[in-house]
């Protein structure tokens, strides 16, 4: 009755107040960008009364009572209510909904609701990148998402990064594919600005890729306009100081004499620095060739907008890096320029088009293995100078305790020409047909064209007898042209059947097919001996051997594909994949594949004992299982070409004939991934708290293991010949990945988001169907045993080599230990005692086994942002761990320089138990062993950003929508114990890599920048 | 439902006028299938080219022949440079030796590209083919030849071998090996002239020479003695009077040179794949380390002749002086500068060591020395013929001929012949070959063709008188093959 007699009284205050009636005017902007937002539908809450911004964003409603709420919706958005109080203009900002269910994700040929996804799909928005500030895209993935590992080649500039989606699969290509606005790209040359949004697919989700999916799929939607929207216009710049992150402890020149006159004594020789007075510090290698306050510049430029029937986004970029080592002569340089156009040609039809060019420009210099400036730099004695008394480089000397491969990295710098340049358009024109209601037909091609030219100039120089010496300058160039086109057919039927039976059908093909030309010359003697004359037009000494080459290639797949989806009243999810693919890269016996798949997944939180949960807002079970392929195999596999290399001397003249190349493989066919996943996806807390899990199974089969060991009475070893590329290997990848977000608005002021994410893995190789049960790769030392394997029962590319159990204090325990000589030398005390794996009585290279391997066991992300006021803050860092890495830049001779942990060494009995003597004598010391495999789990702050936004009363005045000063580091600082300059690189190898040569260090980055959108 | 019957109907139409599955066939762009080939006479020679590439390669053969005797130690610059080539100086290899693995994979390789030749030698015809046959049966004869010194039995094939063959067929005893080689070097014997259309290609006299070889590891002195007197009577071939000359760059494809391994340095090589070198590779790891003088270049010390063999030099030998660097008195004598490797005696092998090189060099320099390896010198027939005809019992005065036309050269004169007889006269001319041949990688197959093996330390006999086989190959045969015995 009470209520009755309320809600009456109310009736009568609102009649009354209706009197009171406004005319309520204003605007709607973004708070993300602070423009102005055309068609938001304004509403007086539970009433018709409604009107919609204009393309200004501005809106006026009539007959809005006094305490009315009008209601602020547009999509994307989060909707706004706000009570009306007085006649007073009403501004307001909607924020962007990013995170809703209602989100729509791109899946490949299509896209689906976020709350009806049922495989492993994660996504970076633009937000992130803006955050990130990558230099190049791949960046942004390292610790935003799970499962996703990123590794980088080297901090040179422009150095490739490499991204594993879910584990080293595969000995052969473990790079995902890139599915660019739909057609196949690449990733590298990409300017971060462009991108909208990176989707990633991690399981039989990208099934729909069939024989090219296996590795993961990245699908990158670039930036486009927005219909009815005012022309928004944005600028972005900044200017960074970079520095090297690490410089190893070397020893000065007073140590280094110290030691080698300890090492001379040991060996029975002569002291090298009778008297080691005056030698001081020495020469600071490392400090000669890193640099400090080596910039980076980046501008970009865009502008975007839409009418009625039209969008349109245009940007232009430029980023120009130099190297913290030889600023002048590493440098990369990367323009692009896009434009992206849309139009309704029809109700029915609509068409888009979207084109990149990119110019990049890279100069490089050695930046790793042996022979690197870097490697140079840690070998290179402090007791040289850089200079000589009449300012020339100071050589190395050739002596047996220098080696011929250490020169003075100024040296090298100073001889080291080259220039790389590519140019690259890339784009896609689409066009879409509701042919019928419920029927949709799309038709695109999606084109890739790049043509690049390469030079490097090869100066004749003489180190005094070292292996780098080039007698005859020379100066070689290519040219190369890689184009590829995939061209998509394909249509869509959807519809719901009794309101509850969704039904979404996609069937269609794609056609691939790339080619290129590669041309190859030298021309010698160059005139003056100076790049300023290096080209091959002027350079017109001639070789007796052939110096030119080319090559071509054609390569081209076919595929039909067809995914059907399903779902009971959005509660239970179904879909299944079938894709067919053929392939020039398979053999004739295996032209055609077949990739099937099926996921499923159940909204638990719709249902009736669910639905009315406080606490939890969304819960959804899902599962995967299908069947992928990869075919980035070597083209021709399957056929017999006579490429190998035929050359001898007939009159004293080399003479070119013709011999066996490649062993063929008419069986060559694809690489099998099966991959299962089961996960969750849950909201707490009014969405508040956000948590993914997954667990997964990934299992390939059939693996492509090109050059397979085989006998050789094949003739494989002949020059240009080889074994053939077999299906013979099987690797498991297990793990677990949980991300969880949570973020709150605290105050008015204070708003803040914490991401967490953390991936667990295990690498198993399950079958290796060699004659021998393995394979090996990489380098170690100089003529030492291939230091790592493929084998079963053991993650892929683990290190090989001989277990050490401490030194020998003293000659009883050298006699009590198994001989050590079949390693190259008697041991003697202060040697590293190694472990005799097989218990023969004998130690010899028999006894090597697993000693680490370079797949982390766990990695993670943790990222914190900020918002206080106009301030903003931002914090990203990467954690990897039980990643093990060979410390593989020391060239072990005596005269070489060393770290400064040589200074723990053994000298005497109870000194050392892990670093063993120093003598000129032979040692077994340097063979591959745990000595020489370090732990090189990292956590790495990545990024550190604070940014403070002028307030909207001064960018009104200058008719600016925002203006943002920030100041950002990146690469702050890396926690590790590892030795080396960088634990968190890699050269991507599967077998192989996690051997440090002297990786280019990360260079730290202080960055200032500025944000200007109107 | 009509719905989707339209879509796909439109589909189905879109779809065929865009592609089918033909789309995939295609050519392999610029590239000639292996199988599709010898369709003329170039293409014949241009496969022949590839045969004799892999002669290149024996630079390892060569090299580890001498580091095997009791000629030189392996040197380098550690114990553990090279560790495969450490192992066998000691004799202490095993069937782990990546060393050993090149030596069969590379002669293998030789085989086969051989065997590609002969696998399609009928199918076009031309005049002069039978020439190409016969070099081609001489360099699978070449390769067989090395594959048995080393391995002793080996798998026989007289087409290509194919993947799988390492299971099924066997190793051929050392009889059928040879009687493969003999019928090999009878054609090219037959189908050859002395001279050869090219420099550096085979010629009747190197088909005689290597089958009299093979007689005589065989011990088939009669037939030996035969094929190697007539060599001797008939072929264009002579000593030349300053062995000096015969291993300077001037000196190569000379009078004396009955057959040579062709290297030059216009192509660079590196170590990635030293088979690939067109350089003599064995030259520069013999080379003197961190040299710096006149006439030779440095390289990694390898290969470093022991006191053993310069002692086995007579006085008035004049060839020790072009056989051995003493570098300790050329450095005093020259002002040349150097370094010490591993297991220094002071001694080089100087018939090998690199030069000084043009400035068309290519690099690595270390690896593209172009000395050309003289594989069978006329003082070799010389001598196999001596010791045919000694050790068969069939003529000692013959032998002794034979000996003393190259004592003569080595001292000048006739003071220093031999007239013994018998098993004096067979001792004579082992010491001869040893000391005439030094550095030229015969010397440990002549110690263990002859049982004495046991001069060279660390020898066991009834073992080490052949190689291991890989134990890569043990393993892809699958049971297939057996090791050799002791190993």
């Amino acid at each position: 009755m009470k209520k009755t007699l309320f809600s009456f009284l109310l009736l009568i205050f609102t009649l009354s107040a209706t009197a009171q009636e406004y005319t309520i005017t204003g605007n709607v902007t973004s708070e993300q960008d602070g423009l102005p937002i055309p068609t938001v539908n304004i509403i007086v809450k539970n009433t018709s009364n409604g009107v919609t911004t204009d393309f200004d964003g501005n809106y006026s409603i009539n007959n809005v009572p006094q305490n009315a709420t009008l209601v602020f919706s547009y999509i994307g958005y989060t909707t706004k209510e706000v009570v009306v109080a007085n006649g007073n203009p009403i501004n307001v900002a909607l924020s962007e909904d990013v995170e809703a269910l209602e989100e729509v994700v791109v899946i490949g040929y299509g896209s689906q609701k976020k709350k009806e996804i049922t495989g492993a799909v994660s996504v970076v928005s633009s937000q992130t990148l803006d955050e990130i500030k990558p230099i190049k895209v791949e960046q942004a993935l390292q610790g935003t998402v799970s499962g996703v590992n990123v590794t980088t080649q080297g901090g040179a500039p422009g150095a490739g990064l490499d991204i594993r989606i879910r584990g080293i699969s595969t000995n052969g290509a473990n790079g995902p594919l890139v599915i660019i606005d739909g057609y196949q790209g690449s990733l590298d040359i990409l300017n971060p600005n462009d991108i909208d949004t990176i989707t990633v697919l991690k399981d039989a989700q990208a099934a729909i890729y069939g024989t090219v999916g296996a590795n993961g799929v990245v699908l990158i939607t670039t930036k486009s306009g927005r219909k009815n929207q005012a022309p928004k216009v944005s600028f972005n710049t900044y200017t960074g100081f970079q520095e090297t992150t690490r410089e190893l402890p070397l020893l000065n020149a007073t140590e280094y004499a110290l030691l080698l006159n300890e090492a001379y004594a040991a060996g029975g020789q002569n002291l090298p620095y009778p008297n080691v007075s005056g030698l001081g510090e020495g020469t600071d290698w490392q400090g000669e060739v890193f640099n400090n306050n080596v910039p980076i510049i980046n501008h970009d430029f865009s502008v975007s907008g839409g009418s009625e029937k039209i969008t349109y986004a245009i940007s232009g970029s430029h980023l120009y890096q130099q190297g913290i080592i030889a600023p002048k002569k590493t440098d990369f340089r990367r323009n692009t320029a896009r434009l992206s156009l849309g139009a309704d040609i029809s109700d029915k039809i609509n068409v888009k088009a979207n084109v990149i060019y990119t110019y990049l420009d890279r100069d490089a210099i050695n930046d790793s293995g042996l022979g690197s400036v870097l490697f140079n730099a840690i070998n290179t004695p402090a007791t040289l100078s850089a200079f000589d008394g009449n300012g020339n480089f100071t050589l190395v000397p050739s002596t047996p305790g220098l080696g011929i491969e250490i020169i003075n990295p100024l040296a090298q710098i100073d001889n080291t020409f080259n220039d790389y340049d590519l140019r690259k358009l890339n784009g896609t024109v689409a066009l879409e047909y509701d042919v019928l209601k419920n029927v949709k037909l799309t038709s695109r091609i999606g084109f890739n064209t790049s043509n690049s030219e390469g030079k490097s100039f090869a100066k004749q120089v003489d180190y005094g007898g070292k292996v780098f010496d080039v007698p005859r300058s020379s100066v070689s160039q290519n040219a190369i042209n890689d184009n590829n086109y995939s061209l998509d057919i394909f249509g869509t039927y959807n519809n719901t059947f009794a309101d509850a039976h969704k039904i979404d059908f996609t069937v269609g093909t794609t056609v691939f097919k790339e080619f290129g030309n590669g041309l190859f010359a030298t021309g010698y003697d160059v005139p003056n001996n100076s790049w300023e004359f290096a080209d091959i037009a002027l350079a017109e000494g001639i070789s007796e051997s052939r110096d030119v080459g080319s090559y071509a290639y054609d390569e081209r797949r076919l595929s039909f594909f067809s995914r059907l989806q399903y779902d009971y009243k959005g509660k239970y999810l179904f879909s299944a994949m079938l894709r067919r693919d053929l392939s020039t890269k398979f053999g004739p016996n295996n032209r055609v594949a077949y990739f099937p798949s099926v996921t499923a997944g159940w909204v638990v939180s719709d249902e009736s004992f669910l639905e009315n949960s406080n606490t939890l807002s969304f819960l959804k079970l899902r599962a995967s299982y299908g069947i992928l392929g990869n075919d980035q195999i070597p083209s021709n596999g399957f056929s017999s070409l006579l490429s190998g290399e035929a050359t001898y001397v007939f009159d004293g003249a080399l003479v070119n004939g013709q011999a066996l190349g490649v062993l063929a493989n008419p069986d060559l066919q694809w690489e099998e991934a099966k991959k299962f996943d089961v996960g969750l996806d849950l909201r707490l807390l009014n969405d508040k708290v956000d948590i993914t899990a997954d667990y997964f199974v990934n299992t390939r089969d059939n693996l492509l293991i090109s050059n397979i060991s085989t006998s050789g009475i094949t003739g494989t070893s002949a020059p240009g010949s080889g074994s053939p590329t077999v299906n013979a290997g099987k690797v498991e990848n297990k793990g677990l990945e949980f991300a969880i977000n949570y973020k709150d608005q605290l105050s008015d002021n204070l708003k803040f988001s914490i991401n967490y994410n953390v991936t667990s893995l295990e690498n198993k190789v399950l079958e290796v169907n060699n004659s021998t049960g393995f394979l090996e790769g990489g380098g170690f030392g100089v003529g030492q045993p291939a230091p790592s394997r493929m084998e079963v029962g053991q993650p892929i590319g683990y290190f090989y080599g001989l277990q050490t159990d401490g030194i020998f204090q003293n000659q009883a325990e050298v006699n009590a230990h198994p001989s050590q000589s079949a390693l190259g030398a008697t041991a003697a005390p202060g040697d590293i005692r190694y472990v005799d794996i097989n218990g023969d009585g004998v130690i010899n290279f028999d006894d090597r086994t697993n000693i680490g391997d370079p797949i982390p066991d766990v990695t993670m992300g943790l990222n914190l942002s900020l918002d206080y006021k106009n301030f903003d803050f931002v914090v990203y860092t990467f954690a990897s761990l039980g990643n093990d890495m060979v410390r593989n830049y020391e060239r072990t001779l005596s005269d070489a320089n060393k770290l400064n942990y040589v200074l723990d060494r053994w000298t005497g009995e109870g000194t050392s138990t892990t670093v063993p003597r120093v003598t000129t004598g032979a040692t077994s010391n340097n063979v591959f062993s745990e000595y020489f495999v370090e732990d090189a789990s990292f956590v790495r702050i990545q990024n550190l950003q604070l940014g403070y936004s002028l307030p909207d009363q001064f960018t009104d005045k200058m008719g600016i929508s925002k203006l943002r000063i920030y100041t950002a580091v990146n690469n702050l600082y890396t926690f590790t114990k590892y030795k080396g300059y960088d634990p968190g690189a890699s050269n991507g190898a599967p077998i192989g890599g996690g051997i440090d040569a002297g990786f280019y260090p990360i260079p730290r980055t202080y960055i200032l920048g500025l944000n200007l959108n109107f | 439902m009509k719905n989707i019957k339209y879509l796909i109907a439109s589909l189905a139409f879109l779809t065929s006028i865009s592609c089918t599955d033909d789309f995939i066939d295609r050519d392999t762009v610029y590239s000639i299938d292996s199988e599709n080939y010898f369709n003329s006479e170039s293409d014949y020679y241009n496969a022949l080219i590839g045969a004799y590439d892999m002669l290149q390669s024996s630079y390892v053969n060569v090299l580890l022949g001498e580091i095997a005797s009791n000629n030189t130690l392996c040197g380098g610059e550690s114990a553990t440079d090279v560790i495969g080539f450490q192992q066998i100086d000691d004799m202490i290899h095993t069937p782990v030796n990546s060393n050993l693995k090149d030596v069969w994979n590379w002669m293998f390789a030789g085989v086969n590209r051989a065997n590609y030749i002969m696998e399609f030698q009928d199918k076009t015809n031309f005049p002069g083919k039978e020439i190409i046959i016969a070099e081609t049966r001489f360099l699978r004869a070449y390769y067989y030849f090395e594959l048995v010194k080393w391995f002793g039995p080996v798998p026989l094939k007289e087409t290509r071998f194919e993947l799988g063959d390492e299971t099924s067929i066997p190793r051929s005893p050392v009889s059928e090996v040879y009687a493969l080689i003999e019928a090999d070097l009878q054609y090219a014997v037959d189908n050859l002239d002395y001279t050869a259309p090219q420099v550096g290609r085979v010629t009747k006299g190197a088909a005689q020479a290597l089958l009299g070889k093979a007689y005589l590891f065989q011990d088939k002195f009669s037939a030996a003695a035969s094929i190697l007197e007539n060599l001797i009577l008939n072929g264009p071939y002579d000593l030349v009077t300053d062995y000096d000359t015969i291993f300077e760059n001037e000196g190569e494809n000379g009078i004396e040179s009955v057959f040579e391994v062709q290297y030059t340095d216009v192509e660079g090589a590196g170590f990635g794949c030293l088979q690939c070198s067109e350089g003599n590779v064995a030259v520069g790891f013999s080379g003197v380390r961190n040299y710096n003088g006149p006439l030779f270049t440095s390289g990694f010390s390898f290969n470093v002749p022991t006191q053993d063999v310069v002692d086995e030099f007579e006085a008035g030998d004049n060839r020790k002086d072009v056989a051995i660097l003493d570098i300790e008195a050329w450095s005093a004598s020259t002002g040349a500068s150097y370094g010490t490797g591993y297991e220094h005696t002071g001694y080089f092998n100087r018939k090998y060591l690199p030069r000084v090189r043009s400035s068309q060099a290519q690099g690595d320099l270390n690896l593209t020395n172009p000395n050309n390896y003289r594989a069978i010198r006329f003082a070799d027939v010389l001598l196999m013929a001596a010791e045919a005809f000694n050790r068969g019992g069939i003529d000692d005065t013959k032998a002794q001929n034979f000996l003393n036309r190259v004592r003569e050269r080595a001292f000048g004169n006739t003071s220093n012949n031999v007239s013994l007889t018998g098993t004096a006269l067979t001792n004579a001319i082992y010491h001869e070959r040893r000391v005439e041949l030094v550095g030229e990688g015969h010397h440990f197959f002549d110690l263990v063709r002859t049982g004495r093996g046991t001069q060279i330390p660390g020898f066991t006999p009834n073992k080490n008188e052949l190689f291991p086989i890989p134990i890569e190959e043990i393993q892809f045969s699958n049971g297939n093959w057996q090791q050799n015995p002791g190993y």
